[in-house]
């Protein structure tokens, strides 16, 4: 969680007006009073008493001073799931008794109290506003209306609007670990064991002693059984390149947030920060090419601000067909794959663009993975003036094409698995790693 | 309308049924002396009671309370009766309801620290209303000084001319 600037400005304001109460009890008064006059009716003296010592009340604590309000999140940036407090800061309140805050209720957004309205006598505390966002995304968080009161209700401040912020929420880490070697480690230094022999820890033989050897590496017990110097060689360990396409051209499935059910693009981001998360973590190079209207990429990079950087741009995805001209060629989407490295592919494999680009790749001897995002109950939305009926066997027919494109692509040796959260690319990328060590024809 | 009403917490549940039951509690004291109201005025005050429990922040509430003020001169005439009390309790707890309610939107629970300042508050206001009933009975009958009329009069005129000072000034700011 990022904190949020402090030095802020008070400045919305607006003026005292009379409650409809402190009207109500002086319409009631005076006319109790004055009709009691006119026709000599004391009962109406006695109903019009308690109005008039009330109207009094609150006229003797009249407000004086224009109070100046301002709020403010205590985060901007912030992960699914988590919280901050949209804390409301006041300054000039001398005559203020009595606070409301209703807070605003943007989609995805849990609020405590529960519907975001509260209301406390000034004098137990300004009361706070605890807000979540339950999905990842840009967010505009703590915007509100605020009234004050004075002591008896007389008058009324606002109900103003506080403007709220910008929130960042990141998608949620899933518990994500793999133990599976990458295929193709090919950087400098990292933690997968390599094919050339190297100084890693792994070993990869006995050989006779040769000049240059490090002394450190002679085993002398071998050397003593055979009576000549042996060394223990290991293979290298190396870094890679891991390039996580993300499909943002269309959103499948309907989104609950964190809490309840997953769309194609909420299993498709969340898979996506939770593999960049682990292979950042492992020293490996990630990067991230977004396939959809907002083009949003990052280069290859590590270390924990480049994870972050991933994460706000996986925050930032924008939903939507590839601009004309932008990151396509003819149809076929440049993905600007350098030689090693992974292309994990993350998508509900509904778009053609996106079958045929893992296709090409494949064949063309990179090691690319599609992980399946798309819900298993995920329906099209219902359209306006269009058949149901229609639309469903629309639907049947696109993931019939879809099947096929799958089984096609597993035949030309791309693993398509669905997204189960942790562990689900282990297998695969220990057989991809098998495969990567024997010889394969790929066409150029 | 019920979702609204389900979706309310018990305090506003509470406060708005004071709001409605506190005018036809007034409008129906007048019974015991021997003025029932008719049904269809007692039904009229109801309906307007409900508008006034719905909208506490609305102008209907003080349209109700005149209602019931009008019923009070025509039944009673110039006879004070204890039910004057009775009226008097209940149009200030309606009153008080209805502000407590509009603090904010129906669905904002009321803290219970709030509901016992305005209790308290409730009960200073009450302490009025048999001292007044006392002395409006002890001067009833009484020859009036001289010069009553104009002084109530010229204090009439001075509060309604602070109340608009009070008042105009701040709509203009």
């Amino acid at each position: 969680m990022t904190p949020a600037p402090s030095n802020r400005v008070l400045t919305a304001t607006s003026h005292w007006r009379p409650t409809a109460a402190l009207g109500r009890a002086l319409v009631v008064g005076s006319i109790a009073l004055a009709v009691a006059l006119v026709v000599g009716d004391p009962s109406l003296v006695v109903i019009a008493a308690p109005f008039v010592l009330l109207v009094a009340l609150s006229l003797v604590h009249r407000p004086t001073r224009e109070p100046r309000l301002d709020s403010h999140l205590d985060h901007v940036v912030l992960h699914e799931g988590q919280g901050t407090t949209a804390r409301l800061a006041m300054a000039d309140v001398d005559d203020v008794e009595f606070v409301t805050r209703v807070a605003g209720r943007p989609p995805y957004v849990a609020l405590r109290p529960s519907g975001g309205y509260v209301g406390r006598l000034l004098a137990e505390g300004v009361p706070d506003v605890e807000i979540s966002p339950r999905r990842w995304g840009r967010r505009f968080l703590g915007e509100e209306y605020v009234a004050l009161y004075t002591p008896w209700a007389g008058f009324r401040y606002g109900p103003i609007a506080l403007g709220g912020q910008q929130v960042r929420v990141l998608p949620v880490t899933a518990p994500y670990d793999s133990r599976a070697e990458v295929p193709q480690p090919l950087g400098l230094v990292g933690a997968h064991r390599s094919r050339r022999p190297g100084s890693g820890t792994e070993l990869a033989g006995i050989r006779s002693f040769q000049a240059g050897d490090r002394l450190r590496r002679i085993n002398w017990r071998v050397s003593l059984r055979t009576g000549a110097l042996h060394v223990v060689t290991t293979r290298a360990e190396e870094d890679t390149g891991v390039l996580l396409v993300v499909d943002a051209l269309a959103d499948h499935g309907s989104s609950g947030g964190i809490d309840g059910a997953a769309s194609s693009l909420d299993l498709t981001v969340r898979a996506a920060a939770a593999i960049a998360e682990h292979h950042v973590r492992t020293g490996d190079r990630v990067a991230l090419r977004v396939v959809g209207r907002g083009g949003e990429q990052v280069g290859y990079g590590a270390g924990a601000r480049h994870l972050r950087m991933i994460q706000d741009r996986l925050a930032t995805i924008q939903v939507g067909e590839v601009a004309e001209g932008a990151g396509a060629d003819d149809g076929v989407l440049r993905l600007g794959v350098t030689g090693g490295a992974v292309v994990i592919v993350m998508s509900p494999m509904l778009a053609e663009s996106i079958g045929t680009v893992a296709a090409t790749l494949t064949r063309r001897g990179v090691t690319v993975l599609v992980i399946d995002t798309l819900p298993p109950d995920a329906r099209p939305p219902g359209l306006d003036g269009v058949d149901p009926g229609l639309v469903d066997l629309a639907w049947r027919m696109r993931r019939i094409e879809r099947s096929v494109v799958l089984d096609r692509l597993a035949m030309l040796g791309c693993p398509v698995v669905a997204w189960r959260g942790p562990g689900t690319v282990d297998d695969v990328m220990r057989r991809l790693a098998r495969r990567a060590q024997q010889p394969r024809v790929v066409v150029r | 309308m019920i979702p609204l009403v389900a979706a309310m917490p018990t305090s506003q549940l509470v406060l708005r049924a004071l709001v409605l039951l506190g005018p036809v509690v007034a409008l129906l004291a007048t019974g015991p002396a021997g003025h029932w109201p008719p049904w269809w005025a007692v039904v009229a005050v109801l309906g307007l009671a409900g508008a006034f429990a719905a909208m506490p922040d609305s102008p209907v509430g003080a349209g109700l309370l005149l209602v019931v003020l009008v019923w009070w001169t025509i039944a009673l005439g110039d006879d004070i009766q204890p039910a004057a009390m009775v009226a008097a309790a209940a149009l200030l707890v309606a009153h008080l309801a209805a502000q407590v309610a509009s603090y904010g939107p129906a669905t904002q629970p009321v803290a219970v620290a709030t509901l016992r300042l305005w209790g308290l508050r409730a009960v200073v206001l009450l302490a009025t209303v048999p001292a007044t009933w006392a002395a409006a009975r002890l001067l009833r009958g009484q020859p009036e000084p001289a010069g009553v009329w104009i002084l109530a009069t010229t204090a009439a005129v001075a509060a309604t001319v602070a109340a608009t000072v009070t008042l105009g000034d701040r709509r203009e700011a």
